[in-house]
């Protein structure tokens, strides 16, 4: 019955993806992350998914209404220090406002949403997303509907125990580890082996990104 | 490090509550705080782990067997210990009751047995889908015409698919611990499930046992909805426009994935609930010499009538090894197949007419043939040992073989 | 953030003491959208509502499945839809869970669902909610049948109707829930159209006062299905005001006791009085 281990890899993977924990992928502990499903070291995770920010055509962070809102002290450092992280790589935002189909439709280039049928992150041309400050019910969703239609690889920076439908996954996100992600994406783009990709449309990661929305 | 608390809770460790009980941590209360034995029926110990529980709201309905643990609870309440208590007007309304406390961020219980489980059915995959993080007691009983109230699992053959976390209770005690543990397990962030708590009616509700509970002077801490995957329903909390949960009718590929993905969602819930479930209830399954050939698996009271057929083989000199089953989902798959890899037959005695535990072990293990499903008792009938002994021997004639030295 | 967003915090009605149906137009909804169909006398009926809720930024609503249950996801007040109907026994355990939650503030709990809902599927949970004098408002949605699922008949439908599932015509009377309510223990029964949007908002505005301290409340408004009985997109209001005409089934229609009615006019004594500040009035 032994298999080889299941690896949370960039999709399209299939008509119906499969939960990475019913694959058996279990979520890091406290000071851990993982990397397509290896636990790793916190820090080791930070430097890859610096990189991988970095390296991106179309880098995308999801910001959602957990940090969207300014409804207590620690989402407003939050939204600050994500504001920060996004100027840094820097990566365009693209929030979930909220989790509601939307009638007749939404715009992919304003707002994602798990419960849309309209789920195309920027018309698939994010190549690396971040999600933040999303319920963790509804990031999962999303997680498995992108890793199963797109080639997008996946970032949760998780305020709980993280998300193992993302390809890389931090757990117990507060503002100074989001700030902490900053600071690795500002240290890699001084040393010359990491190189930001050619940017894709003209349109995307190279312009700045947008103010986070606080009340 | 499994089953952590909120930063929230762990500010209220060691912070009295109204009642004058203290707030602890849950580890601190499951293994090492000091434990008194007490003598008590199964409804009584239901009592003794809701008053340690923290709860916020209980709805209660009658329904043998489970009507003495819903009205004792409401002694509680009248004493203070829980919040809020109200008798619903049928099981279906209650389990609808359950759900609005657990929507509006209340740590809630409620009891149900036999027709009561199938009267609400339509409420537990609501429940999962939304994910609400309930503690249901279910105190199994005969759910067939002609009408009978008496002990017989069936109802649980139908609460498996609901995508619920099950436990099957053997005793009393592991009633009270796994009620104490329950919570903290369904209310992770990662499983935020609800729990249904099972056992057999009136063998654990109604008979006495000694049973080691903790000091009533300390609780669990409270819950914290706002670490709850999907949205606390009480206008604190973003997003602001807000259902829970809403409709995805579009006809097309995305929305049937939208709901698929949710499904697939709830059923990895489970899944992550095994490494906070493993270490409190201390494994899915338990085992005892599991290196015989012959090996009994069984849930609920058929794992005691299970270890007293053992002691009668014992005595005719035949080994026999048991598997107890405690989680039934998750379902133990990997355990099992260890646990039975060196068992030749596999015999699975159980208090209902079809045999749905032996329908799940084929499903789960490899050569299946070696599964023997019964001996079955139904509709209230108890099952001794002596039957688990005599049927086997009459269905395989497996007893004899091995008594007569033959391996 | 997307425009509505925007609009919702720069332009919302949260908070204002004075809300009502005359914001809408000037402020931001907390209706979005609809994907009723034009002309729905129920889309009305929504805007005048969330309008005239005197305090929002703390209400929970408890929906169930129909018409309704396609409008509430665009609601910018936490809205649960769980089953079809068993809206008030949600909204029974939602109460109390916000009570025992915030035992010194206000949050109200208003119901909001179709007349299946309220009168077949979930007659017992309607009921029992009122026996047990919980403290929240039921609205039912009127519209004589079941229409998201094609217009069939139901308990409120009038005698006589051909419909869907009584094809030789309904055979009993429509059930005269509001006497039904008054009968069990309701402090304020109100039946009316949304013909009339000042006259809504007073209505709701006093059922849900009334809840939060007296007793359950409960307001049936007429929504005709205009396409369930063969009317035109503008005939909804026409067909409302056509059913108000004294006899006629919606006929304003009121029951109140008289502690209700001695709250309300101790409400309106303290709103008159400059002395107290606007903000206790609704506390």
């Amino acid at each position: 019955m032994q298999k080889e281990k299941y690896r949370v890899v960039a999709g399209p993977e299939a008509y119906f993806v499969p939960s990475a924990a019913r694959m058996g992928i279990v979520l890091p502990e406290p000071g851990e992350a993982h990397i397509e499903g290896t636990i790793v070291p916190e820090e080791e995770a930070m430097e890859f998914a610096a990189r991988k920010l970095i390296e991106a055509k179309n880098p995308t962070i999801h910001p959602g209404p957990l940090v969207l809102w300014n409804w207590n002290e620690k989402a407003a450092k939050k939204a600050k220090a994500i504001k920060i992280l996004a100027d840094a790589i820097p990566a365009r935002m693209i929030p979930m406002a909220d989790y509601r189909p939307k009638y007749p439709k939404i715009n992919p280039e304003v707002e994602i949403n798990p419960n849309h049928p309209n789920l195309t992150i920027w018309h698939n041309k994010e190549d690396v997303c971040l999600f933040v400050g999303v319920h963790c019910h509804m990031a999962n969703l999303s997680l498995k509907i992108i890793r199963g239609g797109t080639s997008c690889f996946t970032i949760a920076m998780c305020a709980q125990a993280g998300h193992e439908d993302a390809m890389l996954s931090f757990r117990d996100a507060t503002a100074e580890k989001i700030l902490r992600l900053a600071e690795w994406v500002s240290k890699l783009k001084a040393a010359p082996s990491v190189r930001p990709a050619e940017k894709g449309t003209g349109d995307g990661a190279g312009r700045k990104s947008e103010k986070v929305f606080v009340k | 490090m499994a089953n952590e608390l909120s930063e929230t809770q762990k500010s209220q460790i060691g912070k009295q509550n109204k009642k004058g009980q203290t707030y602890t941590d849950p580890n601190h209360l499951f293994f090492k705080a000091p434990r008194t034995a007490a003598f008590y029926t199964g409804s009584e110990v239901i009592k003794e782990a809701i008053r340690r529980a923290s709860v916020d709201v209980m709805v209660a309905y009658p329904i043998t067997p489970q009507s003495e643990a819903a009205a004792l609870i409401g002694e509680l309440y009248a004493e203070g210990y829980v919040a809020d208590y109200m008798r619903g007007e049928s099981e279906f309304a209650v389990m609808g009751q359950c759900a609005g406390a657990a929507f509006g961020g209340a740590r809630v219980f409620t009891t149900t047995a036999g027709p009561g489980t199938m009267r609400a059915m339509e409420n537990f995959p609501m429940w999962v889908g939304s994910r609400l993080p309930i503690q249901m007691i279910v105190t199994c009983r005969g759910i067939n015409s002609p009408l009978s109230i008496q002990p017989d699992t069936l109802e649980m053959y139908f609460l498996l698919g609901t995508g619920m976390l099950m436990w099957h209770a053997e005793t009393a005690q592991d009633f009270f611990d796994w009620m104490l543990m329950g919570y903290i397990v369904s209310e992770q962030p990662d499983v935020h499930l609800p729990l249904a708590l099972c056992c057999d009616g009136f063998f654990v509700t109604h008979t006495k046992d000694t049973v080691m509970l903790t000091p009533p002077e300390m609780c669990l801490p409270p819950y914290d909805p706002y670490r709850s995957p999907v949205v606390c329903m009480d206008m604190e909390s973003p997003p602001v426009r807000m259902m829970r949960d809403p409709f995805i009718m579009k006809s097309n590929y995305i929305s049937y994935m939208t709901h698929a993905s949710w499904q697939e969602e709830t059923r990895a819930a489970c899944e992550r609930s095994r490494k906070h479930t493993i270490p409190l209830i201390g494994g899915l399954i338990e085992t005892e010499n599991v290196d015989a050939e012959i090996l009994i698996v069984a849930s609920g009271t058929a794992v005691s009538q299970g270890r007293e057929a053992i002691r009668l083989l014992e005595d005719e000199g035949i080994r026999v090894g048991l598997v107890k089953v405690k989680s039934l989902r998750p379902f133990p798959f990997e355990e099992l197949r260890e646990a039975t890899k060196n068992a030749k037959h596999i015999f699975v005695p159980e208090f209902n007419v079809i045999g749905w535990l032996a329908t799940e072990l084929k499903a789960a293990l490899p050569d299946n043939h070696r599964i023997i499903a019964g001996p079955h008792v139904a509709g209230g009938m108890t099952m001794p040992a002596e039957v688990i002994v005599r049927k086997n021997s009459d269905l395989s004639g497996v007893f004899g073989y091995y008594a007569a030295g033959v391996s | 953030m997307p425009p509505e967003y925007r609009d919702l915090v720069e332009q919302s009605t949260y908070g204002h003491e004075d809300r009502g149906w005359k914001d809408i137009g000037n402020s931001k909804e907390l209706i979005e959208a609809h994907s009723l169909c034009a002309g729905c006398p129920e889309s009305m009926a929504f805007r005048y509502i969330l309008a005239s809720l005197p305090n929002p930024e703390d209400t929970v609503m408890v929906g169930s499945t129909g018409c309704t249950s396609l409008v509430f996801p665009m609601v910018a007040v936490h809205n649960i839809h769980s089953l079809f109907g068993n809206q008030n026994a949600v909204a029974s355990g939602l109460k109390r869970a916000l009570t025992v939650r915030f035992p010194d503030r206000i949050k109200d709990v208003v119901v909001l669902a179709g007349d299946g809902a309220t009168v077949d599927i979930g007659l017992d949970m309607t009921l029992q909610a009122w026996f047990r004098q919980e403290k929240f408002t039921t609205i039912c949605f009127d519209n004589e049948l079941y229409a998201n699922t094609g217009g069939q008949e139901s308990g409120l439908m009038r005698k006589g109707f051909v419909a869907k599932m009584a094809p030789t015509g309904k055979k009993f009377d429509k059930v005269r829930l509001p006497e039904i309510a008054r009968e069990s223990g309701c402090c304020y029964v109100v039946n009316l159209t949304v013909s009339k949007p000042s006259l809504v908002e007073k209505v709701i505005k006093n059922a849900v006062l009334l809840a939060r301290e007296v007793g359950p409340t409960y307001i049936q408004l007429y929504t005709p299905c205009i396409l369930e009985i063969g009317k035109n997109s503008m005939e909804g209001l026409q067909e409302m005001r056509d059913s108000e005409k004294p006899g006629e089934r919606f006929n304003y229609k009121e029951y109140i006791t008289d502690e209700a009615k001695q709250y309300l006019a101790d409400l309106d004594a303290k709103k008159k009085s400059a002395v107290i500040p606007a903000a206790q009035l609704t506390e």
